[in-house]
């Protein structure tokens, strides 16, 4: 696999498969119908919760984020960090909100809000926004954005989810993209771990020990509850995409559900061969935030154990802890052909989208 | 190859086992359905007793993509073979391992002559 080589950055076409809009709130109510909209602009009490941890360390790490809140910032973006297709999302979790009308409603909203800010007058692509609440209503919501061309998979945040994602309540959602011909992704949340994890969001006394775990955490419990219960065997159409947790943790999880399917295997019958299989074959990682090992040679081995057919570039941008196209392509110009490398920066996002450039 | 013969069919019922020693190996004829299938007591997972384990069903499901339901099926009663390490299943017939594709219990001819089972190895 390995072959050293160079290659102009300008001669790349990237796609960056994590791309954030900030939207505040007195713009998403603009979006919403009452009483949502009340709700969020005159409620003494905020709708969006806050867990509190200071991420940005009193200001220490800049903030990138507030300011980028329209399609001139992605343009700008782009011409900075050399992304030549960005897959936009919304962002915001919403697996965290215990009305579930409330949750279906910022479901729409955010959609009609990507529709008209983002997709309707500018070439970009786009996530829909899916609410797993009232699983009926996602599907129909993934019907109606199915229609849009620009719209290229749907968008569910792994936190405050529950039941896990797996769960046979919200087959309708992955009957729904599967019909629609949209892959489903999901994105782990830091501030959301209070949702998941109470007790060690409660205990951890900093910040650093929140975020080590609760990207991974979520996005293992996610693939975990997916396999268990055999979304992938049941819609063999549908591809999943894992953002937001690094790749280390996709090997591991392969070979755990691997060893625990074989001795367990009349628990989840619906399987019809490995786990690792079901990864390889129907689902897809985005690198940020990659790993920093000590060595240069462990990356590229955790990189050869994935292969260029699962893995796709991402960057977060313009979240906090965001990944330069530098920070992967180091390893891949030195260590891996070109054909690869294209692969991982275009290609395979191209097929994990099914996207028509 | 040679032929060993390990036991009288008479002292091996329907759906029970025995264990004998060959050439210094482990082996287990399985009496199923009037049929014997003799396989060496070797798992191929981290080389377990396999052939002493517990003989149940499985479960199979099916699901209904319309319905969006699941079926669970109780099946082969009697037919698999759990390995009492860690609960790999085979199936006695075939000797397949029904988690891991390409994987089986080492197998060995088997043949009934004059009420005489034997085996070759
Ligand atoms: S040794 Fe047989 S299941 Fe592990």
């Amino acid at each position: 696999m390995a072959q050293t080589s160079s290659h102009a950055l300008a001669d790349t076409t990237v796609i960056d498969t994590d791309v954030h809009i900030t939207v505040e709130e007195e713009t998403i109510a603009e979006y919403l119908d009452e009483p949502y909209r009340s709700s969020i602009l005159d409620s003494p009490h905020p709708v969006f919760p806050s867990s509190s941890w200071d991420q940005r360390m009193g200001g220490k790490i800049d903030d990138h984020f507030s300011t980028f809140t329209g399609p001139a910032d992605i343009r700008q973006f782009q011409s900075d960090f050399n992304i030549d297709y960005p897959i936009i999302n919304t962002f915001e979790p919403l697996g965290k909100f215990s009305q579930p009308d409330l949750a279906m409603s910022l479901m729409r909203a955010y959609n009609d809000l990507l529709m008209d800010r983002f997709l309707d007058d500018y070439d970009f692509l786009g996530l829909a926004a899916v609410a797993t609440q009232k699983p009926a209503e996602a599907a129909e919501e993934i019907d109606r954005m199915g229609d849009e061309d620009q719209i290229v998979g749907i968008y569910l945040g792994t936190s405050g989810e529950y039941p896990p994602l797996g769960d046979p309540s919200n087959d309708p959602i992955y009957k729904a993209a599967e019909d629609n011909g949209l892959p489903v992704v999901f994105h782990g949340n830091g501030d959301e771990f209070m949702f998941d994890f109470p007790h060690h969001n409660k205990g951890f006394n900093n910040y650093f020990e929140v975020q080590t775990l609760g990207h991974p955490w979520q996005q293992m419990a996610t693939m975990s509850s997916l396999i268990g219960e055999g979304v992938p065997a049941k819609f063999p159409d549908l591809d999943f995409v894992f953002l937001e947790a690094g790749i280390g943790w996709v090997p591991y999880m392969m070979h755990r559900m691997n060893k625990i399917y074989r001795m367990r295997r009349s628990e989840v019958p619906l399987l019809e061969k490995s786990p690792e299989e079901y990864v390889r074959d129907q689902f897809y990682i985005g690198s940020q935030p990659l790993g920093e090992p000590n060595g240069a040679e462990d990356m590229k081995r955790m990189i050869e154990t994935l292969g260029a057919d699962l893995l796709m570039f991402a960057t977060d941008y313009p979240h906090w802890d965001f990944d330069h196209l530098e920070e992967l392509d180091k390893y891949l110009q030195h260590y891996f052909s070109e054909e690869e490398r294209q692969k991982i920066l275009y290609e395979t996002p191209v097929e994990a989208f099914n996207l028509d450039l | 190859m040679s032929e060993h013969t390990v036991s009288t069919v008479d002292e091996i019922q329907d759906g029970e086992r025995k264990l004998v020693e060959v050439e210094g190996r482990e082996i287990a004829i399985f009496r199923l359905d009037g049929e014997f299938y003799a396989y060496t007591n070797w798992c191929a997972h981290q080389g377990g007793p396999a052939c002493e384990g517990s003989v149940t069903g499985t479960r199979n499901a099916e699901f209904d993509r319309e319905e969006l339901e699941t079926d669970l099926e109780w099946c082969k009663e009697d037919e698999i073979l759990n390995c009492p390490w860690h609960g790999w299943e085979y199936d006695i017939p075939s000797g397949d391992c029904l988690s891991r594709d390409g994987t089986k219990l080492p197998g060995h001819p088997v043949k009934v002559e004059e009420q005489e089972i034997i085996v070759s190895l």
